[in-house]
């Protein structure tokens, strides 16, 4: 017994020098904008493909989320308040040539022609989806006896609400209406409790997306973590 | 006997201040000294220090590491690349040089990856 915890010991104090010569350190990195620009462009945001329209039919929570209103609110606020970019105004019954992506991304001459009539150098489009699942089920979990302080497993009922977004950005020259980028963002988030509010979990998913997003059109900063030794 | 006290405590400051003077010498003082800078997010004299301690021992990986870190921390990327090459060639097993290798990599893709054609730029 005491050759083991001699050993133990041993072991441990020849791991010390090693757990003590190292430290964590946070960095800032930047990261440089998806698109080469000036910072100074007009853009023009046009709607979305709302890939979640067929679901609609079926989940009557999702009727109470105007996605596209939603989105392109946040958006337009989100790259006047943190980008030197021009938001040019769109006519607001203005209809996407095609509902679908590939063919939306193939339509340069749609987007020349938008490009031509608003003066926008950049125009901004691409596809939502937005879905909510509730989740109910067992799950095991760990629970320590108040009686007698053992660990024993039990399976407990859960309800979650989750929540998932998905873009795909399309990015057009304004002046040639070809596509220059194409980038899909995703967030899932997972609340506790069953019917969690729609428009919180659909802002909490673009809250999260919101660097990224930014990223397309400006510098952001991103922190990192490395290790260094001490000695 | 006073003298002879005299003469040891002068052999001992002596010898304590070519030791201090010597450690100064050593690339561990530097790490030392430059990961408590870099702690405090002083990166410039962080990497001063430990460029310092890379001329003293060029083969040690811990100085490598650290010099990439602080050249990462002050955007130097390029270079900061060749420092941890550079470290993990020279101890290709520590999983700490591995790891920052493996997710400055990632950063550095995706940095310098470039994407569509610029609309203006002029």
């Amino acid at each position: 017994m005491r050759g083991v915890l001699a050993a133990v010991l041993v072991a441990l104090l020849s791991a010390l020098p090693a757990l003590a010569g190292v430290t964590q350190v946070k960095l800032k990195l930047p990261l440089k904008p998806r698109l080469p620009l000036r910072g100074n462009e007009k853009i023009a945001l046009a709607p979305f493909i709302l890939a979640t329209e067929a679901e609609k039919a079926r989940d009557r929570r999702l009727q109470n989320v105007d996605l596209q209103a939603e989105f392109q609110r946040f958006l337009k606020k989100q790259i006047e308040k943190k980008t030197k970019l021009e938001v040019v105004e769109l006519p607001t019954d203005l209809k996407l040539p095609t509902q679908n992506l590939s063919e939306l991304g193939r339509s340069s001459e749609y987007w020349r022609a938008m490009g031509v009539q608003t003066g926008a150098e950049i125009i901004v489009s691409g596809s939502l989806e937005f879905r909510v699942e509730d989740r109910s089920g067992y799950k095991t979990e760990e629970y320590v006896s108040p009686i007698d302080g053992r660990t024993y497993y039990r399976q407990v009922y859960v309800e979650q609400t989750g929540f998932l977004f998905d873009i795909v950005f399309l990015v057009f020259d304004g002046n040639s209406g070809e596509k220059i980028l194409q980038d899909e963002f995703k967030d899932f988030r997972q609340t506790g409790g069953r019917r969690a509010d729609e428009l919180q979990g659909l802002f909490e998913n673009l809250f999260s997306l919101e660097n990224q997003i930014l990223n397309l059109f400006v510098a952001r900063d991103r922190e990192a973590e490395r290790y260094i030794f001490t000695d | 006997m006073k003298k002879l006290a005299l003469v040891i405590g002068t052999a001992l400051l002596a010898a304590g201040c070519g030791g201090s003077y010597a450690r100064t010498e050593k690339a561990e003082t530097q790490i030392s000294f430059g990961s408590a800078v870099a702690r405090r997010g002083l990166w410039r004299e962080a990497a001063f220090r430990f460029e310092k301690a890379v001329e003293k021992e060029p083969s040690n990986a811990r100085a490598h590491n650290n010099l990439a870190v602080a050249l990462e921390a002050s955007g130097e990327f390029a270079r900061a690349l060749a420092e941890y090459k550079k470290a993990l060639e020279l101890d290709p097993n520590d999983s700490y040089i591995r790891r920052n290798y493996a997710r400055f990599a990632e950063f550095y893709t995706s940095y310098t990856r470039t994407t569509g054609k610029a609309t203006g730029g002029s």
